[in-house]
């Protein structure tokens, strides 16, 4: 169950960075296949271009072919390095690719990365894509908990996955206005006490995508999440939880967890 | 739960919303500049930004919220800290031209490195030439290319031109962009397997070496010396050199690896070892084109001493170049270099 909006960091990798100031902020590292898709769309671009270009030098060079060819050659050779290192070295790390793909380049201590950095990583992708087909590069990624290629490790850089994030709006469970659970406190105090903070954000991740999963898939998951709590967290008596649906009884629990009032208001 | 979410996001939520248009404001500029009022206001912000994140990580269960918070944080961090480059001077020219002055002035503070590349690559030369020379059965094993084997016939096709189907300036041009390419590419990958610790560098150098050596004996040999020299040296004395140059690049990235991590000046170190690949590059650019149009001219057509003499004023100018220019400035560059880094 992933969120469209990554929730739980720490199931994938991450940068973790401690600013002089004693905070630490992670920073959510891109995994191998976004990146790929990525460079494949760069060099669909790349070579859209370089065509193009070739179109219209041997247009100009029609009476000397020989220079037109050379001219493309070298031309397809200097743009295949210097569309990722300028662009990523001008554009807040992104090429089109990777802005697409919400990638971006930075160096390894969180700042944004420099021109020299962007050219030495691309520059070492010719060390990257031996002996073919990224496979040098491929195992280093897979092989590095920063996920860096080995241009990455030379120039000090990594790739981050910077999807648009909204500050998060307000959750309907928080503004119950009344939540039958909160009538057992003990059981909602052994509730909350028992949910680990994993638990927690999967009722919410399931409750948010209401209206994106299936109306099946969702009967079976909120049955098995329910049941799941009911059971091996914190039994709430019979008589309570068959009025209850399951959804409805996600939604009392993400109250509990959630709503941190109303268990005060409860205990007094 | 400590943190009353509520409460809190309602009272922190206009000051995480001036940070982020702040952000954006200087976010969109292109050099990132700050005025000491904004800079004022952004330190402030980051600062309360952070308490809350420090908060919310400690006294709350909230993910999103707080992720929300890392990325506001991260990225006020990135424009507190980061020391933008002034990116004016990239777009002038006199940035760029640079590059002649600046390329000897490397390579000659990191000739050591290049001391050493010259060392393998005359160690295989060595190997090389010693086993054409007592060992004619490893001319099969050394020279893989099946035109080296019988220089006598290899030297005939070309005086005859026969290699050169439709012998024309057309076919050159072309011709020499694929030596530049294939050239600038080899020498990358041997200034880039420094990543192997300089192990594939000096493998690479190793093999290029008894290769020169080995052609080199074989031509000698059968009496065909005066023709390889002429026919190889017009481009090798910039093509060889470049290699070492890469190789030199390589064993500087190899140490640069080798070194504690705290050491590293990364942003100094990286400029040098680009400044290498530029320069190599260039002089890559300069032998291709001596390659395709000079170097296959040969006897009738052009007197092999001229080709050799040629090739010995071209050697002539490079070591000047790279011996010379920009010497006297070296000096002050590197002083002033290095307030720049006190600071």
């Amino acid at each position: 169950m992933t969120n469209a909006r990554p929730i739980r960091l720490s199931t994938s990798a991450e940068l973790a960075i401690a600013t002089p100031e004693g905070v630490v902020f992670r920073l959510p590292l891109a995994g191998p296949a976004s990146r790929l898709y990525a460079m494949l769309l760069d060099i669909v671009i790349v070579l859209v271009t370089v065509n193009g270009l070739a179109l219209l030098v041997y247009w100009i060079f029609s009476k000397a072919p020989g220079f037109g060819v050379m001219a493309i050659t070298l031309a397809e050779f200097a743009i295949g390095f210097a569309y990722s290192a300028l662009l990523e070295g001008f554009w807040n790390g992104q090429t089109i690719g990777k802005r697409l793909f919400h990638l971006r380049v930075i160096d390894q201590t969180g700042l944004p990365l420099r021109i020299e950095q962007a050219w030495v990583r691309n520059l070492m992708r010719v060390f990257d894509t031996l002996p073919f087909a990224y496979l040098v590069g491929g195992i280093s990624v897979l092989s590095n908990p920063l996920m860096q290629r080995f241009g990455d490790r030379v120039a000090g850089t990594l790739v981050v996955r910077q999807t648009p994030l909204l500050p998060p709006g307000e959750e309907p469970w928080t503004h119950q206005k009344y939540n039958s659970f909160m009538n057992y406190p003990s059981i909602a105090m052994k509730l909350r006490r028992a949910a680990t903070p994993e638990l927690a954000s999967l009722i919410q991740d399931a409750l948010r995508r209401r209206n994106e999963l299936a109306p099946y898939a969702r009967r079976e998951i909120y049955r098995e999440l329910s049941a799941y709590l009911q059971s091996e967290i914190s039994p709430f008596p019979d008589e309570l939880v068959e009025m209850l649906s399951d959804e409805q009884y996600l939604i009392n629990a993400a109250g509990v967890l959630f709503g941190e009032q109303r268990l005060l208001r409860v205990r007094r | 739960m400590i943190l009353d979410l509520e409460r809190f996001q309602a009272q922190a939520r206009p000051r995480w919303n001036n940070l982020e248009s702040l952000l954006a404001l200087v976010e969109g500029r292109p050099d990132h500049g700050l005025n000491p009022a904004e800079a004022e206001q952004l330190q402030e912000l980051y600062t309360q930004a952070a308490a809350d994140l420090s908060r919310v990580t400690h006294g709350a269960l909230a993910p999103e919220l707080r992720q929300y918070l890392e990325r506001l944080v991260a990225r006020a961090y990135a424009e507190l800290y980061y020391d933008p480059p002034k990116r004016s001077q990239f777009w002038q020219w006199r940035s760029w031209l640079r590059i002649f002055t600046a390329f000897p002035e490397a390579f000659r503070r990191q000739s050591r490195y290049f001391a050493l590349a010259v060392l393998i690559t005359l160690l295989g030369c060595t190997m090389g030439g010693l086993a054409v020379r007592y060992d004619p059965a490893s001319v099969d094993l050394l020279l893989p290319a099946d035109y080296l084997r019988d220089p006598g016939k290899r030297v005939h096709a070309e005086e005859k031109g026969e290699n050169r189907h439709v012998p024309s300036r057309q076919i050159e041009a072309a011709f020499s962009a694929q030596l530049i390419r294939h050239n600038i590419e080899v020498s990358l990958l041997a200034a880039a397997l420094g990543v192997t610790f300089g192990i594939g560098t000096a493998l690479l150098l190793f093999e290029n070496g008894v290769l020169l050596g080995a052609v080199a004996v074989r031509y000698t040999q059968q009496g065909f010396g005066l023709f390889v020299a002429a026919w190889l040296l017009p481009h090798g004395v910039f093509e060889i050199p470049s290699m070492l140059i890469a190789g030199q690049a390589g064993f500087y990235l190899a140490r640069l690896l080798l070194r504690r991590r705290e050491d590293r000046d990364v942003r100094q170190t990286m400029r040098e070892w680009l400044v290498l690949i530029a320069g190599l590059a260039l002089m890559l650019t300069w032998a291709g084109i001596m390659e395709a149009f000079f170097s296959q001219h040969h006897e009738p057509e052009l007197p092999y001493g001229f080709k050799v003499a040629v090739a010995g004023a071209e050697f002539a100018l490079l070591t000047v170049y790279l011996l010379v220019i920009g010497r006297r400035k070296t000096g002050d560059l590197t002083q002033t270099k290095v307030r720049a880094e006190d600071k």
